[in-house]
C-alpha cells in the first residue's frame, strides 16, 4: 500500500470515528471534537503534501530540445534587426552624453570650408590629398571625416562658453572616402568626433577623458598610449592607442589604434569667433566601424554596408 | 618610408640601456607610427663570402663546375683539398673572384617571407652542387640577374659573413608617411636621426657642412620666381670617368635597404644624397642642356609652365603641362618638370661628359598639383611636397661635389628671399598649460636644444594672484586649477630660435608640440576636465531616430539596412527620378556610385531581389538617412540643405505597410497621419514616380507633407526582377520632427463601464472606408464619450455593387455608467448620421 493510500485510509478511520461523539457525554463532546478535528486536519496536510508530490508523475514529459511538440506547428516569432553600426553608435552616444557632451549630427553633402578651409589646411596643401576627398561638380564634398563638423559646433554651443564656462560636443556620422573597397576598406563608414573648449583644457585632460570613454565602453580599467599624428586642425596632435581589452580576447600587450586626437589649432579657434588667447581646446575623432568588427570579430568591412539579411538578422 | 637601424645608429650613439625593441618603441610613441619592423638578420643568416678556386666550363652546357674555399665554413660538405663544389650557371664565375655563397639548407633571400627556397644539395647535369652562387637579384638587392654577385676582396675575404660586411644585420622599420607630412627634415637619415636623438634626450651632434665661403658662387645663369623656387643651386662640372663598379658595393646595398635600386654611379650618388638629407638632386647632361637652349653659356630658368606646353620626361611620356607645374627651361626650352621628372631632351647617357647638378627647392603646393595632375610619385617628389627648407640645398650640392671628387667649372645659386631668423616665443608656464604637465625651464630647453632649436631665456616679471595674458604672444599663463604659475613666481620667456630644417615651426603651439612629443605625451598625467552638471543635449533627430528604430526593429520586426548614398543613374532611371536633380560626384569610384542619393527608397528596392534569392520570404527592410537633390536648394552655410528619410520596402501590399506605418507613426511617436489619394499624373506622383498613384497616398499631419507610401508600379519591378507584390514608403523625418514639437497627446480612460457593440454596415461599393469610420467616430466625439472604433472586416462579394463594412465599437461615459436609454439614443443617432452617408447598419 502507497504512503497516499495508507493516508486514505487513515482519513476514513477518522471520519469513522467521528460517529463515535453522539455517544459521548455532551461535555466531553467539545473536547472530542477538536481533537478528532487536528487529527483529521493533520492527515488531510499530510495527503495534499503526498498528491504535490506524485502530481508530475501524472504529467507528459516533453523534449526541451525540441521547437514543438509532436504534431503542433512550430512556433514562429517575427524578428527584425538593427543595424549593428547604429546599434554602437548609439551607445558611443550615450556614453559620451552621459560624460557630459552635447550630440549633433553632420552632414553628408558639405563644403571645401568645413573639410579643409575652417580646420587650418591652407589652400592646395599636400594634406588635404591625404583625405582621398569625393567630389560633386559642383564642389560640394561629401565629409571625409567628421571633423567638418568642428567649426559649426564651436559656433554653435559658443554661448556655452560663458553660461558653463565649456564647449562640450561630439559629432557622430557617415563619412566618405575614394578608396577601393575591400575586406578591411570601405568608401563609406562612421566617424565620431569629439570637441571640448576651455579656458584650462589640457592634453592630459584630452588623454583623461578618452580612456574614460574606453573604459566605460568596454566596462573595464584599460591602459592607455600614444603616438605622435598630424592634423593641421591639432597642434599638438597624437593617435591614441588602448590596449585591447580582455572582451576582444585581449591578454596584454596587444594594442588597438583607436583614434586621432590633439589640441585644437589656435587657428581654427580663430576662424570659429574663439579667442585662442583666452580657450584651449582638445578634439579627436575615430571610426565606428571598427569598434564594432572588433566587438563581433567580423573580418570583412564590406557586410555593413552590403543589405544582406543573412547578415543583419544576426543582430 | 624604410628606415635602418644600422644608418641611424652612424648618427646617435644609443646608449646601452635601450634595446633596440625598446627604440622602436621609443620611436613609434615620440616620432612617427611604425607601421612595421623588419628584421634583416634571418633573411641574410649563414651566407657566406667564399672564393672560386677552380671554375671549369662542363661541356656542351651553360653551366661551370666550381671548387670555391668558404674559409674553412661548412667544412661538412668539404672534399679532401678542403674545397666545395658548386654548380653556378653565370657567365661572370670564374677562378680567383669572390663570392656569395648559399649553402644548402640556406633560404635563397629572394623568396624569404614567401615561399622560403631552401637550398639543398642537388645534382646538375650529373654533377653535384651545393647550394649555389647567388646574383644580386637573388640576394633581394637589385635586380642584376647577369651574372653573379662580385665581391670586392678589400672587403671580404673567404669566410666572411655576408651580413656582417654589407651590414645586413639590421632591423628596418617602415614608417607612416603621413604622421611626417609636415616633416620635410625627417625624409632624410639626418633629421630622422636628429629626432632619435631628441627622444632619447640626448644631443644631437650635427654632420659638419662644408662651408660655401670656400667656393665661387655666382647666380648670374639662374633666373627664378621665388614663389615657385624660392631657391636654385646647381654646379657644372666633368663627369667622373667611374665605371660602374663590377663589385656589390655598400652603396647598392644602402639603397636595396631604402628601397631604391642602384643605377649608376652618378645617380646613385644623387639618391643617396637624398636619402640622408632629404634633399633631391638631379643631373642633366650640360652640352644637351646648352644645345637645346640655343646658347653657349648656361641660362637657367625656372618659371611656371604655359598651357599646352608639352615636355618628353626621362620615362619616354610626353606630358602636356598645365599652368600649375614648374618647368625647369634651358633658356626658356624646357628640360625638366620641376620636382617630378627630367627631360629625355638632357638625358645622361654614355656620350655625356659634363653634367648640370641641380640642388633646388620649389613650391610644394605646384608641386602636389603636379603629383596628381601627371600622376608621378617617386621618392623626390614625395620629399618636395613636404617642403624642403631652402637652407639646404646648396650645402647638399657641396657634399655632392666633394664626394663625387670634382672640381666645378661653375656653380650657381639663386635666392633671393635669402636666409631669415625664425623666432618663436614663449613661456615655460604656456606650455605646462596646454600639455598639462610641469616641465621646468631647463626640461624645457635642453630638450628643444638636442634637436636644434637654440633657446634664450628671459626673466618676465613676476605674475601672482589671477592668470594673466602675455601680451607678446598672448597665451594664458599657467592654468592648473588655481590659475596660478606653476613654479615659483618669476614667469620665463623663452626665445628660441627655429632651425632651417623646421620649415613647420612658426607658432607658440608649435613649440609645445615638440616639447609634449619629445618628453612624451604618454609621461603626461591624466586628469578629467570638471564643469557645472548642466546637463547634455542630443540633437532631436537623433532622439527620433532611436525612437523609431526601437519601434521599426523591435516593436514591428522590421530589418534595419544601411546602403550607400550614392547610387547608379540607372538606378535613379529605374525608378524614374531625374537624374539631373542629383548632386553628381565627379571623381567616383564607378558608375554605380555617381550620383547623390535624393530618396532611401529606391536604394532599398534595389536589395530585395537578392534578399529573395538568399532564400528570404518575407521581410520589411527600412533605412533611416541622408538624402538631398539640388532643387532642395542651399541653407546659410551655402551646402546642400540634407533632409533625413525613413525609407521603407516591404514585402506585401498597400495594407500591410499601413497596418506598419499607423503602429509606427501614430501609436509609435503619436503623430496623428492623414491620408491623401494620389492623383495619377500629379505632383505627388511625380514626388516619387516609382509608386502606383492609384494604390498610393500621401502622408499628412495636419497641412504639412511628411510623405508617402503604397505599391510600387509593375513596370518599376519588372526593372528590378521582382513579381511579389512591394509597397514602399518615404518619409521626411524632418518634417515628422517638426510636428512631433507641437503634438498633444489626450489619453482618457473611464472608470465607468464601457459598452462595447459591434456594428455592420452595407453600403455601396465605392463607398470610402474612412468616411464610414469617420462618420461613427463624429457621432460618439460629439456624445462627449470616450470610445474606440476599430475595423473588424470588410466583406464584399465578387462583382457585387454593396459590400459590408463591420466595426467593434467601444465607448463609455465619463460621468456615468450609460443605461439602456442612453444606449439606445446613441445608438440611434449612429443610425441616423450612417445613413445620411448611405451605410445601412444591418
Amino acid at each position: 500500500m502507497s504512503e497516499l493510500e495508507k493516508l486514505k485510509a487513515e482519513l476514513k478511520k477518522i471520519n469513522a470515528e467521528y460517529a463515535k461523539i453522539k455517544d459521548l457525554p455532551p461535555e466531553q463532546r467539545g473536547e472530542f471534537g477538536r481533537e478528532m478535528n487536528s487529527k483529521k486536519q493533520a492527515i488531510l496536510s499530510a495527503i495534499t503534501k503526498a498528491e504535490e508530490a506524485l502530481e508530475s508523475e501524472n504529467v507528459a514529459p516533453l523534449d526541451i530540445s525540441a521547437p514543438a511538440a509532436p504534431n503542433q506547428p512550430i512556433p514562429t516569432i517575427p524578428t527584425g534587426s538593427e543595424h549593428p553600426l547604429m546599434t554602437e553608435l548609439a551607445r558611443v552616444i550615450q556614453i559620451y552624453s552621459d560624460m557630459g557632451f552635447n550630440v549633433i549630427e553632420p552632414q553628408q553633402l558639405d563644403d571645401e570650408f568645413h573639410m579643409f578651409d575652417s580646420l587650418n589646411f591652407s589652400k592646395g596643401h599636400p594634406a588635404r590629398d591625404g583625405y582621398d576627398t569625393f567630389r560633386t561638380s559642383e564642389g560640394f564634398i561629401p565629409p571625409a571625416h567628421t571633423s567638418t563638423m568642428q567649426h559649426r559646433a564651436l559656433k554653435k554651443y559658443q554661448s556655452d562658453l560663458e553660461t558653463t564656462g565649456q564647449i562640450a560636443v561630439v559629432v557622430p556620422g557617415r563619412v566618405f572616402r575614394n578608396e577601393d573597397v575591400d575586406a578591411t576598406h570601405e568608401h563609406t563608414f562612421y566617424q565620431c568626433e569629439g570637441v571640448y573648449v576651455s579656458k584650462t583644457a589640457t592634453m592630459g585632460q584630452m588623454f583623461g577623458v578618452l580612456k574614460r570613454f574606453f573604459e566605460l565602453y568596454y566596462g573595464q580599467k584599460l591602459k592607455i598610449k600614444t603616438q605622435p599624428g598630424y592634423f593641421p586642425f591639432t597642434e599638438p596632435s597624437a593617435e591614441l592607442l588602448i590596449e585591447k581589452p580582455a572582451s576582444l580576447g585581449g591578454k596584454g600587450g596587444d594594442w588597438l589604434e583607436m583614434l586621432g586626437c590633439g589640441m585644437i589649432h589656435p587657428n581654427v579657434l580663430k576662424m570659429a569667433g574663439i579667442d585662442p588667447a583666452v580657450y584651449h581646446g582638445f578634439a579627436w575623432g575615430g571610426g565606428i566601424d571598427r569598434l564594432v568588427m572588433l566587438k563581433y570579430n567580423l573580418t570583412d568591412v564590406r557586410y555593413f554596408e552590403s543589405g544582406k539579411l543573412d547578415f543583419l538578422e544576426e543582430f | 618610408m624604410r628606415i635602418s637601424l644600422n644608418e641611424i645608429k652612424k648618427y646617435v650613439s644609443i646608449p646601452d640601456a635601450v634595446s633596440d625593441q625598446e627604440l622602436i618603441t621609443l620611436i613609434g610613441s615620440r616620432l612617427v607610427e611604425v607601421e612595421e619592423v623588419i628584421d634583416l638578420s634571418p633573411k641574410y643568416r649563414d651566407i657566406i663570402i667564399v672564393k672560386v678556386v677552380t671554375a671549369e666550363k662542363i661541356p656542351d652546357t651553360h653551366l661551370t663546375l666550381c671548387q670555391v674555399d668558404a674559409g674553412g665554413k661548412r667544412s661538412d660538405l668539404a672534399g679532401e683539398d678542403g674545397l666545395i663544389q658548386v654548380v653556378c650557371g653565370a657567365p661572370n664565375v670564374r677562378a680567383g673572384m669572390l663570392a656569395v655563397w648559399l649553402a644548402p639548407g640556406v633560404i635563397v633571400p629572394q623568396t624569404y617571407g614567401n615561399e622560403n627556397f631552401k637550398l639543398g644539395t642537388r645534382k646538375l647535369q650529373g654533377y653535384e652542387s651545393n647550394g649555389m652562387l647567388a646574383a644580386v637579384d637573388e640576394l633581394d638587392l637589385g635586380t642584376d640577374h647577369a651574372g653573379i654577385a662580385e665581391i670586392d676582396p678589400k672587403t671580404a675575404q673567404p669566410g666572411s659573413d655576408f651580413a656582417e660586411v654589407f651590414g645586413l644585420n639590421d632591423t628596418i622599420l617602415d614608417v607612416e608617411n603621413k604622421s611626417l607630412t609636415h616633416r620635410p627634415d625627417c625624409f632624410g637619415l639626418i633629421g630622422f636621426a636628429r629626432e632619435v636623438s631628441g627622444i632619447l634626450g640626448q644631443a644631437f651632434t650635427e654632420p659638419e657642412l662644408i662651408d660655401p665661403a670656400d667656393y665661387q658662387i655666382t647666380s648670374a645663369q639662374i633666373q627664378i620666381d621665388p614663389e615657385l623656387c624660392p631657391r636654385y643651386s646647381c654646379a657644372v662640372f666633368d663627369l667622373p670617368k667611374n665605371e660602374p663598379s663590377r663589385y656589390l658595393t655598400a652603396d647598392a646595398v644602402f639603397l636595396a635597404k631604402a628601397g631604391m635600386r642602384s643605377i649608376d654611379p652618378m645617380v646613385d650618388l644623387t639618391n643617396i644624397l637624398m636619402l640622408r638629407t632629404g634633399q633631391p638632386l638631379h643631373a642633366f647632361d650640360y652640352d644637351k642642356f646648352l644645345t637645346v637652349g640655343g646658347t653657349s653659356e648656361l641660362n637657367i630658368i625656372v618659371r611656371a609652365a604655359k598651357e599646352g606646353e608639352t615636355l618628353q620626361l626621362l620615362d619616354g611620356k610626353v606630358i602636356e603641362c598645365t599652368p600649375d607645374d614648374i618647368l625647369i627651361t634651358s633658356h626658356d626650352v624646357p628640360v625638366a618638370l620641376a620636382g617630378a621628372m627630367g627631360g629625355k631632351n638632357t638625358e645622361i647617357d654614355a656620350s655625356t661628359t659634363r653634367v648640370v647638378l641641380e640642388s633646388a627647392t620649389f613650391s610644394l603646393y605646384n608641386l602636389r598639383k603636379t603629383q596628381m595632375a601627371h600622376g608621378i610619385f617617386s621618392e623626390a617628389i614625395t620629399r618636395f611636397t613636404k617642403g624642403q627648407p631652402a637652407a639646404m640645398t646648396m650645402p647638399v650640392l657641396l657634399e655632392a661635389i666633394k664626394l663625387l671628387g670634382v672640381a666645378p667649372t661653375l656653380i650657381a645659386d639663386a635666392y633671393p628671399g635669402g636666409e631669415s631668423k625664425n623666432v618663436v616665443k614663449i613661456t615655460t608656464s604656456a606650455i605646462n598649460s596646454l600639455l598639462g604637465t610641469n616641465y621646468d625651464t631647463e626640461k624645457i630647453t635642453q630638450t628643444l636644444t638636442n634637436v636644434g632649436f637654440s633657446v634664450a631665456q628671459k626673466p618676465l616679471k613676476a605674475h601672482k594672484g589671477k592668470s594673466g595674458v602675455i601680451a607678446s604672444f598672448g597665451l594664458k599663463i599657467a592654468s592648473r586649477a588655481s590659475g596660478e604659475p606653476t613654479e615659483g613666481n618669476t614667469e620665463v620667456e623663452l626665445i628660441i630660435t627655429v632651425p632651417a630644417w623646421r620649415t613647420d615651426v612658426h607658432i607658440p603651439e608649435d613649440i609645445i608640440e615638440e616639447v609634449g612629443r619629445l618628453l612624451g605625451y604618454d609621461n603626461i598625467p591624466l586628469e578629467l576636465p570638471c564643469g557645472p552638471f548642466t546637463g547634455t543635449e542630443i540633437a532631436p533627430m537623433l532622439q527620433l531616430k532611436a525612437e523609431l528604430r526601437n519601434i521599426l526593429s523591435n516593436r514591428l520586426a522590421m530589418n534595419e539596412l544601411l546602403t550607400y548614398s550614392f547610387v547608379s543613374r540607372n538606378l535613379l532611371e529605374k525608378v524614374g527620378q531625374d537624374v539631373s536633380e542629383s548632386y553628381e560626384i565627379v571623381n567616383s569610384i564607378s558608375p554605380e556610385l555617381q550620383c547623390f542619393r535624393q530618396q532611401i527608397t529606391p536604394s532599398l528596392l534595389d536589395k530585395v531581389r537578392e534578399n529573395i534569392k538568399s532564400g528570404h520570404k518575407k521581410f520589411t527592410l527600412y533605412e533611416i538617412n541622408q538624402v538631398t537633390s539640388r532643387q532642395a536648394g542651399l541653407d546659410a552655410d551655402g551646402v546642400p540643405v540634407m533632409s533625413t528619410n525613413l525609407g521603407i520596402v516591404c514585402l506585401g501590399d498597400f495594407y500591410e505597410l499601413k497596418a506598419d506605418l499607423f503602429a509606427a507613426l501614430e501609436r509609435g511617436l503619436k503623430v496623428d497621419i492623414e491620408y491623401a489619394q494620389i492623383a495619377p499624373g500629379s505632383e505627388a506622383a511625380k514626388r516619387y514616380p516609382y509608386l502606383e498613384p492609384v494604390r498610393s497616398a500621401e502622408l499628412f499631419v495636419g497641412t504639412t507633407r511628411i510623405g508617402a507610401f503604397g505599391e510600387v508600379k509593375d513596370s518599376v519591378k519588372r526593372k528590378f526582377k521582382l513579381e511579389t507584390p512591394i509597397a514602399a514608403a518615404e518619409i521626411e523625418l524632418d518634417r515628422v520632427l517638426e510636428q512631433e514639437k507641437t503634438l498633444t497627446v489626450d489619453i482618457q480612460l473611464s472608470k465607468f463601464p464601457a459598452v462595447e457593440r459591434d456594428l455592420t454596415l452595407k453600403t455601396a461599393a465605392d463607398m470610402p472606408f474612412g468616411r464610414v469610420n469617420e462618420t461613427i467616430r463624429s457621432v460618439l466625439q460629439g456624445e462627449q464619450l470616450i470610445y474606440s472604433v476599430k475595423p473588424v472586416s470588410i466583406y464584399q462579394q465578387p462583382d457585387a455593387d454593396t459590400k459590408n463594412l463591420s466595426f467593434h465599437l467601444k465607448f463609455a461615459s465619463p460621468n456615468g455608467t450609460l443605461d439602456s436609454t442612453q444606449i439606445t439614443t446613441i445608438i440611434d443617432k449612429l443610425t441616423v448620421a450612417t445613413a445620411q452617408i448611405g451605410a445601412m447598419i444591418v
